[in-house]
């Protein structure tokens, strides 16, 4: 049975590729209800990608007309903080929406290569600053908060949810495991696991040309840490070499010490650090001793703006 | 004469609060088989917590246990517990950040995993 199309989303569809096409009528066929036909419908006019679509389609399909609309609207839950911005732009996009209220996908990135349409860029609908402005802009005027993580000023301060909320999530990207080409190895993998919390991430280098120094990445990685944001990293051998990611959790001043607590996600290593060892470059408390130093840090994207 | 500043109670004075805690929590929930959405959901959730008084946080805690996370015994044990830890109003920003650091090293563990792929020896090196 053909479904009818609405206009928008037969615009959009125009741009996929024939495979893309035949793939999102099945995915019409497929679907439950009405209801779920015309949100995947918005969904392709909201310039999502065929991925995206396809992993929504997925997450949506088990879901009763009631469920569906819980998990797509924001009108009945809407609390005060949702700014207008995204109540707009979530009426228009039901997976904006979806994921606004903390719903996930995760888009098959080869298929959507594979599928991927002509190059032409894709223009998403804006009803926001976009992600880097409104986060900057919303954090632009907070106050730096204190380094001791056992005191209750630097402790007490949550995440600023509310200011990072106000920008839309960061855009949807491969989860797959080929590095891409611009040597970077988490942003993408970062952005698609935070983005229904809203987080962006930037990649950078400690101790290389063009890279941030150690003393700078530990400045801003303390920063992020005292607003509750944990900040990954790599450390490896020596400058370039990346050899495990770690995450830093959170640091732990004691007089003029400041302790640092790293977490290895494959050995489940636990550690602390003394601030000092970390500058030193000489060893890190892990069982591999050859992993002495941070080579890469990935800060929130927010915080390195407003640091 | 300086006022004597609020002290948080001790839970959450601990220094293994974010740390071992999270994680001892972080791995009951995965082996509960409690899904990211879920805590991003609660993260939500707690919106506007903070600044109340102590016994509606918890209140608050325990109601969104018993309806929101019905279906996730897991998650909202959790919540009831901490809630029962709320004793003074010192104590619910910092649940609150808990809550949201637990939301977020989940995802930030996931990706790390996926990520070490792409380093040399699955970055187990």
């Amino acid at each position: 049975m053909k479904h009818p199309v609405s206009d928008e989303a037969q615009e959009q569809l125009d741009r996929w590729s024939a495979r893309a096409q035949r793939l999102f009528t099945e995915l019409l066929e497929d679907a439950g209800s009405d209801l779920q036909r015309e949100l995947l419908q918005r969904a392709v006019a909201a310039a999502h990608t065929p991925g995206e679509v396809h992993a929504f389609a997925d997450e949506i399909r088990g879901l009763s007309d009631e469920e569906l609309y819980e998990a797509c609207t924001l009108e009945d839950s809407a609390p005060e903080d949702y700014t207008v911005a995204q109540l707009l732009r979530a009426e228009a996009d039901p997976l904006f929406a979806f994921e606004l209220k903390g719903g996930t996908i995760e888009p098959n990135e080869d298929e959507t290569r594979e599928l991927a349409p002509t190059p032409e860029p894709k223009v998403k609908p804006t009803f926001d600053l976009p992600a880097h402005d409104a986060l900057a802009h919303g954090l632009s005027g907070k106050k730096k908060a204190g380094f001791e993580a056992e005191s209750a000023d630097a402790r007490a301060k949550a995440m600023d949810w509310g200011a990072l909320g106000s920008a839309p999530p960061p855009p949807s990207q491969s989860h797959v495991s080929p590095a891409p080409s611009s040597g970077r190895l988490l942003e993408d993998l970062l952005a698609e696991a935070t983005r229904g919390l809203s987080v962006a991430w930037r990649e950078h280098d400690v101790d290389t040309q063009g890279g941030m120094s150690l003393a700078d990445a530990i400045a801003s990685a303390a920063g992020a840490l005292a607003r509750g944001l944990p900040v990954p990293c790599a450390i490896g051998p020596a400058p370039g070499q990346h050899r495990r990611f770690v995450l830093m959790l959170q640091t732990n001043t004691s007089g003029k010490t400041r302790a640092w607590q790293l977490y290895d996600p494959l050995t489940q290593e636990l550690v602390w650090t003394n601030e000092g060892d970390l500058l030193a470059k000489a060893e890190l408390p892990f069982a591999n001793k050859v992993n002495r130093r941070l080579t890469r840090i990935v800060l929130p994207q927010s915080l390195k703006a407003a640091f | 004469m300086a006022t004597a500043r609020a002290q948080p109670s001790a839970p959450f004075a601990s220094r293994e609060l974010n740390g071992e805690v999270l994680l001892e929590e972080l791995g009951d929930l995965r082996n509960a088989q409690v899904q990211q959405r879920h805590l991003n959901d609660c993260v939500l959730n707690l919106r506007g917590l903070e600044g109340v008084r102590v016994s509606e946080a918890a209140a608050r805690l325990k109601q969104l246990a018993s309806n929101r996370f019905a279906g996730q015994p897991a998650l909202a044990s959790l919540l009831v517990r901490w809630a029962a830890k709320l004793k003074s109003e010192v104590d619910v920003p910092l649940l609150v950040s808990h809550l949201e650091r637990l939301a977020l090293v989940s995802a930030l563990v996931t990706a790390l995993r996926r990520g070490s792929e792409r380093l040399p020896k699955g970055g187990r090196g």
